[in-house]
């Protein structure tokens, strides 16, 4: 019945005359989590600021060690991976699978150059601020919350990355679980590409920071840039097609849920920013 | 016949038009988080600064759940599901700032003496 109605491209995204409420259920139980996420990053936000505004003698502060401009071009590459995520949810309600997992992976990029923004802002507090987890209060809130939106964000690209995997399962029963095989394999190229990826792109900032140019980077990283080349020669093999795919339309519902949990990381870094970074720079002590 | 073929157009119309709503909206957020950060660095006073910021939080926050999260087309019951940890969410963190802004609450002890 779905099937057909997939085919048809004629689903009702909004409504679901076969539950008792209307609503699928998926979208349901999502909405739900997300109320209760907004209790636990409501109450993570209070600490923070009542630490902030009672700030024991001799604290770091955090205008000397925060960048307003990467926290913004952060802010900017998060909403932009929102509209992504909006895409590929309007692309798969039409049926669009190619189109999908073309915004699937920009969001996914877009989520990772967040985590990367993170990590190094982390990184820069700790060594340079001398900023950690247990030797300042300010120290202990701000990782606390901004860590578990961080631990969000990292779920997230989680999420994305077996979801673009999963658009890729043959329609074709025949072929058996193969597919699962492939797309574990799928899977372990993607992560591998990650972290090659970013070892190799950190590896040519350093490179060039210490003056040193292309040169010394190639003859020191050579083969983790070839190992990531090949990485990405793999994920292309992976994404050659290879016929019809179990994956369309009727499956929108589950991309949908999954932008509802994007979605609401964006949300919350919408309160975060202007509460944790911006009013530092106005009105906290 | 043609009546399938005229739904089939005028879903493709609202998901075309829904595609310019995503990337206009997406425009007005990034001029919005700009706004932002203009706004810490003018002449105004704190109170106003705090207000600015705090609107324009919640109306991005608006926009995005209303828009990007579908709200605006779904059954209203989820909205009021989801303002409802919204509201227990942002009322405890007021109640909470309001416990600790008290002078009572003003801590003490040697961490928040000034050294000599």
């Amino acid at each position: 019945m779905s099937s057909t109605a997939a085919a048809a491209g004629h689903i009702d995204h909004h409504h679901d005359a076969t539950t008792t409420t209307g609503i699928p259920h998926k979208k349901l139980f999502m909405w739900a989590f997300l109320a209760s996420d907004c209790m636990f990053f409501g109450s993570l936000i209070a600490t923070h600021l009542i630490y902030r505004l009672h700030p024991p003698v001799g604290t770091i502060d955090p205008r000397d060690i925060f960048s307003i401009e990467l926290t913004s071009g952060s802010t900017f590459v998060l909403l932009m991976s929102s509209l992504l995520m909006a895409l590929s949810v309007n692309s798969i309600q039409k049926g669009n699978v190619v189109t999908t997992r073309k915004m699937l992976l920009g969001t996914i990029v877009f989520g990772l150059i967040f985590l990367g923004g993170q990590v190094y802002e982390f990184n820069h507090f700790v060594k340079v601020g001398g900023l950690t987890l247990s030797n300042d209060v300010f120290g202990s809130t701000f990782y606390t919350l901004t860590g578990t939106h961080g631990t969000h964000v990292a779920i997230g690209v989680l999420w994305l990355v077996l979801m673009y995997i999963r658009t890729f399962k043959p329609a074709d029963d025949s072929a058996g679980q193969g597919w699962i095989l492939r797309g574990l394999f799928h899977f372990l190229t993607f992560t591998a590409l990650v972290v090659f990826g970013m070892y190799t792109l950190l590896a040519l900032i350093h490179a060039f920071e210490m003056g040193h140019g292309f040169g010394y980077y190639f003859s020191h990283h050579l083969p983790s840039f070839t190992g990531s080349l090949a990485l990405l020669g793999g994920l292309f093999w992976f994404a050659k097609p290879r016929g019809a795919v179990d994956f369309g339309e009727a499956n929108a519902i589950d991309v949908e849920s999954m932008g509802l949990y994007w979605h609401f990381v964006d949300i919350v870094w919408i309160v975060i920013f202007p509460v944790v970074y911006l009013l530092e720079y106005v009105v906290l002590p | 016949m043609s009546d399938t073929a005229s739904v089939a157009s005028s879903e493709a119309h609202a998901h075309e038009s829904k595609f310019h709503v995503f990337v206009q909206l997406a425009m007005v957020l990034a001029i919005i988080t700009g706004l932002e950060l203009l706004v810490i660095y003018m002449p105004l006073a704190i109170w106003l600064i705090i207000t600015l910021l705090m609107a324009m939080s919640a109306i991005k926050f608006v926009a995005v759940i209303w828009v990007f999260m579908h709200l605006k087309w779904d059954k209203r019951f989820l909205t009021v599901l989801f303002f409802i940890g919204t509201v227990i969410g942002s009322g405890t963190l007021w109640a909470l700032l309001l416990v600790h802004g008290a002078e009572a609450s003003t801590p003490i002890g040697p961490a928040y003496e000034e050294l000599g």
